[in-house]
C-alpha cells in the first residue's frame, strides 16, 4: 500500500516538467484569444508590408496613420464638426428613416399575411418595387426632396422598408397551421387565435426583418451622404477622397464598421429581451 | 358495451378535399362508428389512410362532407371544451413556458390567474413533469413535450381526448414509456379516448376495442377488434401476439 502510494506520488513528478511546459505550449496555442490575437496581427503585419512597399501606390495608409488620422478625427473638427458629431448625425438620420419605414412595413406585412384581400393589393407592387436596390432611389430623390436631410430620410425608409414588409408578410404567412389548430382546439377565439399565435409565432421573423433592415439603413445612410452632403460618415468617406487623403478614408470606414457591429449587438440583446423562448437557441 | 352509453357517434360520414381548386381528393368513405363513454378505442391504419382526418372532423376542426358526427347527440361543427387534441408534432407554444403551455386552454377561456396555476399544476404532476413547468418546450425532449401535450389537453377537462399518433415522431424505447404513461394517467383519470396510431402494437397494447382502415384512400373501415386482456398488457404475452396475427392476416397491412 505505501510502496504503491509512493510511485503514485513519484510518476507525475517524474514527467512533469516536459509535460507541463507542453501542456502550457499547447494551451496557449490551442487558446481562442491567441488566435483571434494571431489572425489580426497577420492582417495588420500584411497591411502594414503593403503600405510600406507601396504595393497600391501612394494610397495605402500604415495603420498607424489611421490610428493617428481617428485621434486627430477627435480633435480637430472637420467642417466644423468632431468625430461623434458626425456619427451622430449619420445615426440620427438612420433612426428617423428607419422608424418611418418600420411603421408603415410592419402593419402593412402583418395584414398582407393575415388578409388575402390586403395580399392581393398591395402584393403585386410591393414584388415590383422589391428588386430595386434602394440606392437607385438617390437621384429621384435628390429632385423630390432636394439635397437636405429629407431625401436621405426617404432613402434610408425606402431601404428599410423592403425587408421590413417581406419579413412581417413571412412571418405571419409562414406560421405552422398546427399551432393555430392547437389554439382552436383549446377553445381560442379569432381574435385570440391572431393574438397568441399569429403575434408571438411571427415575432421573431419580425424582429429579424428589424435587423435587416436597421443593416441596410446603415449602407443607405453612407450612399445618402455621399452626394452633396456636409456631414455624417459618407461625407468623411468623400472628403477623403477629394483631398486625396486614404487614412481619411480609412478611418471613416472603421468606425462605420465599429458602429455597425455595435448595432447588431445590441439588436441580438433586444431580441434575446423580446422572445426568450429562442434564448438557448444556437446562433 | 362495456362502459355503457355512446359518446362520439360517427353518421356516414365521408370527406373530400378539393385541391388547387379542381381536383378532388376522397378522403373517408362511409364511416359509421360509436364510441362509448370511457372507452379507449384506436383507429389503426397506414399512412394516408384518412385517420387523421377522422380525427379532425371529431375535433371540428374539419366538417365532413356529407354524413355528421355527434358527441353526446349534438352534433360537431366547430371546435370546443369538451374534447382536446393531442399532436403528433406536439404543437406546443414555444413562446410559453411549460406551465404557459399547460394553462393556455383555461386562459383563452378566461379562468382566472390562481385558478389556472392550480389545476395547471395539477395536470403536470399528472404527467409526471413536477419541476420543469419555467422550462421552455425547446429544452424538452420529445418525450418531455408530449407529456406536455398530455398535461395541456386534460387542464381544459374535456370528456374526450383525441390523440393524432401522438407518439409518432418518437424513438421506440420512449415511445414504450410513454404508452405505459398514457394508460397509466387514462386509469387515473378516465376520459373518452380516440387514439390514432399506425403502430399495430400500440393499438392492442392500449385500447380497449380497435379499428382498422384500409390502406388505400378513400379510408373505409375494414376490421373491429376487441381487446380483452388485462391491463397492463404484456407485448409478448400468447393473446397479444395471436391478437396481433389475427389482426395482420386480416388487413394485409404490413405493421
Amino acid at each position: 500500500m505505501t510502496s504503491q502510494t509512493k510511485t503514485l506520488a513519484s510518476l507525475p513528478n517524474r514527467t512533469q516538467p516536459s509535460q507541463r511546459l507542453a501542456a502550457l505550449v499547447h494551451s496557449i496555442i490551442g487558446s481562442r484569444y491567441f488566435l483571434y490575437t494571431l489572425s489580426i496581427a497577420i492582417f495588420l503585419s500584411i497591411w502594414e508590408l503593403a503600405a510600406v512597399n507601396k504595393v497600391l501606390g501612394n494610397f495605402l495608409p500604415r495603420p498607424v496613420d489611421v490610428l493617428i488620422q481617428l485621434w486627430s478625427l477627435n480633435t480637430e473638427p472637420l467642417a466644423s464638426k468632431t468625430l461623434f458629431e458626425h456619427l451622430w448625425a449619420s445615426i440620427y438620420r438612420v433612426l428617423i428613416g428607419w422608424a418611418i419605414g418600420v411603421i408603415f412595413a410592419v402593419p402593412l406585412g402583418i395584414f398582407m399575411g393575415l388578409n388575402p384581400y390586403v395580399r392581393a393589393i398591395v402584393k403585386p407592387v410591393f414584388d415590383l418595387l422589391k428588386p430595386m436596390p434602394p440606392i437607385s432611389w438617390i437621384s429621384l430623390s435628390i429632385l423630390w426632396f432636394g439635397l437636405g436631410e429629407e431625401s436621405k430620410v426617404f432613402i434610408i425608409a425606402i431601404g428599410s422598408f423592403v425587408p421590413c414588409i417581406l419579413n412581417s408578410y413571412n412571418g405571419i404567412r409562414l406560421i405552422d397551421p398546427a399551432l393555430y389548430d392547437a389554439a382552436r382546439m383549446l377553445g381560442a377565439s379569432r381574435r385570440q387565435e391572431i393574438l397568441e399565435v399569429g403575434f408571438f409565432a411571427s415575432a421573431p421573423a419580425i424582429f429579424a426583418g428589424l435587423q435587416i433592415s436597421l443593416s441596410i439603413a446603415w449602407s443607405c445612410v453612407l450612399a445618402a451622404e455621399l452626394v452633396g452632403s456636409r456631414s455624417g460618415m459618407g461625407f468623411i468617406i468623400i472628403l477623403g477622397m477629394n483631398q486625396s487623403a486614404p487614412s481619411l478614408i480609412i478611418a471613416g470606414m472603421v468606425v462605420i464598421a465599429i458602429t455597425a457591429c455595435l448595432i447588431s449587438v445590441v439588436m441580438g440583446r433586444l431580441e434575446n429581451m423580446i422572445c426568450p423562448w429562442k434564448r438557448e437557441l444556437p446562433q | 358495451m362495456k362502459n355503457g352509453q355512446a359518446k362520439i357517434e360517427f353518421q356516414n360520414v365521408s370527406k373530400t378535399f378539393i385541391q388547387k381548386q379542381t381536383q378532388r381528393v376522397h378522403v373517408l368513405d362511409d364511416i359509421s362508428l360509436t364510441v362509448s363513454e370511457n372507452e379507449f378505442l384506436v383507429i389503426v391504419g397506414p399512412g394516408q389512410s384518412g385517420k387523421s382526418t377522422l380525427l379532425r372532423i371529431a375535433g371540428g376542426l374539419e366538417r365532413p362532407s356529407s354524413g355528421r358526427v355527434t358527441l353526446d347527440g349534438q352534433e360537431i361543427t366547430k371546435p370546443g371544451p369538451d374534447r382536446s387534441m393531442v399532436f403528433q408534432t406536439y404543437s406546443l407554444f414555444p413562446w410559453r413556458t411549460v406551465a404557459g403551455n399547460v394553462e393556455a386552454g383555461l386562459r383563452f377561456r378566461g379562468v382566472e390567474k390562481r385558478k389556472r396555476r392550480e389545476i395547471a399544476h395539477r395536470c403536470i404532476e399528472l404527467v409526471g413533469l413536477k419541476g420543469f413547468e419555467k422550462a421552455f418546450p425547446h429544452q424538452l425532449s420529445g418525450g418531455m413535450k408530449q407529456r406536455v401535450g398530455i398535461a395541456r389537453a386534460y387542464a381544459n377537462n374535456p370528456e374526450v381526448l383525441l390523440l393524432d399518433e401522438p407518439f409518432g415522431q418518437l424513438d421506440a424505447q420512449t415511445r414504450i414509456l410513454m404508452e405505459i404513461e398514457i394508460q397509466r394517467i387514462w386509469q387515473q383519470e378516465k376520459r373518452t379516448v380516440l387514439f390514432v396510431t399506425n403502430n399495430i402494437d400500440e393499438a392492442i397494447y392500449l385500447g380497449d376495442r380497435i379499428i382498422t382502415l384500409d390502406g388505400k384512400l378513400p379510408g373505409r373501415l375494414s376490421g373491429e377488434y376487441k381487446v380483452d386482456l388485462p391491463r397492463p398488457r404484456e407485448h409478448t404475452e400468447v393473446e397479444f401476439l395471436s391478437l396481433r396475427r389475427k389482426i395482420t392476416e386480416s388487413t394485409q397491412l404490413i405493421l
